[in-house]
């Protein structure tokens, strides 16, 4: 008998561990839930990024983008939830419906760019905001991750602006701005120095033909002497111009050497009939690779001239 | 025609007189000349450890260098204070051997002549093994292209460094394209240089069998006897015939 009430003893033991740990497995869900709202049970890695979410942060839901209602029962969570008003995933067109709701200023800046233009074209490739501040993990602009920060901006334009496939035109792409002290300084974590917003607008982008643009040329003495950059400077429109899309690219070495292989349109619009830059850069090649290359090579012979003579000294 | 200075010649012992010679020292550079370089030394690799990682902003190595020097403000501001340190150098070797150092700017043994293009080929062949090395006197062809080659890069450097340390001064004088002219001609000349000092001259006063592990002639100024003989025999035997003078001279 006591062999038996000891056997059933631990085993009732048992069942109430085994009670309290799948109550607990129960419970972790039914929590999360709670915080969550319901989408987290099929979306998991969405609303993990969104956890990240400046949005989520100060208490934004999925249902304040996506519509629908986050009040579920148990049941019938879908039918809830695409209830009323839900839009499900926004097109790249209608993206910006969604924003509108609260960013009212910038949404208005935006539709006012070339970026909206040509999505109204029908380049529906063009960016809209999730493009550059992120989808699920909207970061606010002075975190160092977000995409839309100051000196995360180069990378995140260059997405598009210096991807061949996408902008076949040759003077959007990216490596111009690469020449610039901007850029080498950037680089190197000097984070004061004007990055692509800062001087093409973040919202307001417009092409530089575009009279009412910040980079149309009689605006960027404007531009360029703004109060944190180089204030109290005096520009004229000639001089800004050149400042970092000029034609460096052309030096970066490349070009340079596929100077046959150029495109004729890009050849005449960097060269010219006659290019001081490209000269220059040339007579440094050429000098550079002849006195490095006859006096490297006189300490050559020197060096191998000693192994044949045996007495120097 | 202005008379040819003596040639310093100082010993452990008095020359004349006594049969039994000491070690002589044969006066190469003066102190003057001694601190220039020395000035030279510091303010160049300031220059090139500075001024590198923004040649090569992509390297990986740039960052690292940024890093070690203090961040790119301090970069910024260790290359301009070493940039200005050179400008003044250069200026002071200028203003000093055009007015101070009263010779004739044109017999000068720095400047080149067609002797140097001869050495220069004879060179060549004594390496090969099919002639003599050649005789120098005060400057080898070496020597020479080293010193006008600094000379003309410490030109380019410092004018164009100065565009660029004040770009909105300048552009008030030239245009910007100019500007952006300047940016190409220091980084391509900084390259020049650094790669011909790092190679060329340091094999010539340090890696250089002869000279292994360096030529001291640039903390004491002195060459031996020894050295002279070897690297500068025409001087040398001028040397001797003007010690001879004097000793006939004096006696």
């Amino acid at each position: 008998m006591a062999f038996i009430s000891r056997s059933l003893y631990s085993s009732l033991k048992k069942k109430y561990a085994l009670i309290v740990i799948t109550a607990i497995f129960l419970l972790i869900p039914a929590a999360s839930a709670q915080q969550d709202v319901s989408c987290y049970h099929c979306h998991t890695p969405v609303v993990t990024e969104f956890r990240n979410n400046v949005h989520y942060k100060i208490g934004f839901t999925c249902a304040d983008c996506h519509g629908g209602s986050i009040e579920t029962n148990a049941s019938v969570i879908s039918y809830n939830v695409m209830s009323g008003n839900f839009i499900g995933r926004p097109t790249r067109l209608n993206v910006t419906m969604v924003c509108e709701k609260c960013h009212i200023e910038e949404t208005k800046n935006y539709k006012q760019s070339i970026h909206w233009e040509q999505i109204e074209k029908g380049h529906l490739e063009a960016a809209t905001c999730t493009d550059c501040h992120g989808i699920h993990e909207i970061r606010a602009i002075k975190d160092p991750k977000s995409p839309s920060n100051h000196q995360n901006s180069p990378a995140t334009c260059a997405k598009c602006h210096s991807n061949t496939e996408l902008m076949s035109a040759w003077y959007y792409r990216f490596d111009t701005y690469k020449e610039s002290f901007h850029w080498k300084a950037l680089r190197n974590g000097y984070n004061v120095v004007a990055t692509c917003a800062d001087c093409h607008e973040n919202h307001l982008t417009k092409s530089h033909k575009d009279p009412a643009s910040s980079t149309f040329p009689s605006n960027l003495p404007m531009t360029c002497g703004q109060k944190d950059c180089h204030p109290g400077v005096k520009f004229d429109a000639e001089i800004a111009a050149g400042l970092v899309h000029d034609k460096e690219s052309l030096h970066s070495g490349d070009l340079l050497f596929n100077k046959t292989g150029m495109n004729p349109q890009i050849a005449a619009y960097y060269l010219g009939p006659f290019d001081l830059a490209y000269w220059i850069a040339i007579f440094f090649k050429i000098l550079t690779t002849s006195v490095i290359g006859i006096f490297a090579g006189m300490v050559i012979l020197d060096f191998v001239s000693r192994f044949k003579m045996q007495k120097r000294w | 025609m202005v008379k040819q200075r003596l040639i310093e010649v100082s010993g452990s012992q008095k020359l004349a007189g006594d049969n039994k010679m000491g070690e002589v020292f044969f006066k190469r550079f003066t102190f003057n000349q001694l601190v220039q370089h020395w000035i030279m030394i510091g303010s160049f690799m300031l220059l090139v450890v500075t001024g590198m990682p923004v040649k090569f902003p992509d390297a990986w190595w740039s960052p690292v260098i940024i890093g070690l020097v203090g961040g790119f403000e301090m970069r910024t501001t260790l290359h301009h204070a070493a940039g200005i340190g050179m400008v003044i150098l250069g200026i002071y070797h200028v203003t000093f051997h055009l007015f101070v150092d009263k010779e004739s700017l044109l017999e000068r043994k720095i400047m080149p002549t067609l002797t140097d293009a001869k050495d220069f080929w004879q060179t060549i062949m004594f390496y090969l093994g099919k002639a003599e090395q050649p005789k120098y006197g005060r400057y080898s062809w070496k020597e020479k292209f080293d010193y006008w080659g600094a000379f003309w890069g410490m030109v380019m450097m410092c004018v164009t460094g100065l565009v660029l340390m004040f770009p909105f001064i300048a552009m008030n004088f030239i245009p910007f394209a100019y500007v952006h002219l300047a940016t190409i001609i220091h980084t391509d000349e900084a390259l020049l240089a650094t790669l011909f000092i790092f190679i060329v001259h340091w094999w010539n006063v340090h890696y250089s069998p002869e000279v292994f592990p360096m030529s001291k002639a640039w903390l004491t100024g002195n060459l031996s006897e020894e050295q002279m003989k070897h690297e500068h025999p025409l001087e040398y035997e001028e040397a001797m015939r003007q010690m001879q003078e004097n000793t006939a001279n004096s006696s």
